[in-house]
């Protein structure tokens, strides 16, 4: 992160969760990045990752996992994105990026580092 | 180590169930198979206004305007 910031670029999360309310004001402040709540999914919805938990999931997440998704993201939501990772260039596009329903992958920090040097190269020239 | 590499270890480490394991693959495919498949390359990413942790509302072209800018959309803190 450190070396995405050294770099001139900006970090942004999104999550369709409702604004955290177990922090402190000090603690919100003290989180490097901004954590955005797209109570809505309209976010998700325009980046097309938006889907609906299916109901077997849901069944596991509340018997299993004790986990209520409905009340973490407000209103019984439950839905959730494909977890993505997007770099966008000073124009908003996308350079680099990578969207997988199989949210135990993730993209390569050292990938994320070096689409942002080709853009910062190809804005000093 | 990657951390694809990383995170995959720790996924085998947890030991579920295999009706656990089943469920979650199936839940897996189908939001695959939902044609969420996110931005292509090349594309403009659209425009947002949404409030941050600190209660500001961020926008993502004033974001843009001062730099690059790497989107994380993940699923949550739980």
């Amino acid at each position: 992160m450190q070396t995405i910031r050294s770099l001139g670029a900006d970090l942004v999360a999104i999550s369709p969760e409702l604004p955290d309310n177990t922090l402190t004001m000090a603690e919100k402040h003290a989180i490097p990045i901004d954590i955005l709540s797209d109570a809505t999914s309209e976010v998700l919805k325009k980046y097309r990752l938006w889907f609906a938990v299916p109901e077997e999931v849901k069944t596991l997440y509340l018997e299993k996992f004790g986990l209520n998704l409905g009340k973490y993201n407000g209103a019984g939501r439950w839905e959730l994105p494909v977890p993505a990772t997007y770099v966008l260039d000073r124009g908003g596009i996308v350079r680099a990026g990578e969207a997988d329903p199989d949210y135990t992958v993730r993209m390569e920090p050292s990938e994320i580092v070096a689409a942002i040097r080709k853009i910062a190269e190809k804005h000093s020239m | 180590m990657s951390l694809k590499k990383q995170l995959a270890e720790f996924d085998a480490s947890r030991n579920r169930p295999p009706e656990v394991v089943a469920i979650l693959r199936r839940g897996i495919a189908y939001a695959r198979e939902s044609g969420a498949a996110g931005l292509r390359i090349g594309e403009r990413a659209p425009d947002f206004t949404l409030p941050s942790q600190r209660g500001e509302m961020v926008r993502l072209s004033d974001r843009l305007s001062r730099g690059p800018v790497v989107l994380n959309f993940y699923r949550g803190v739980w």
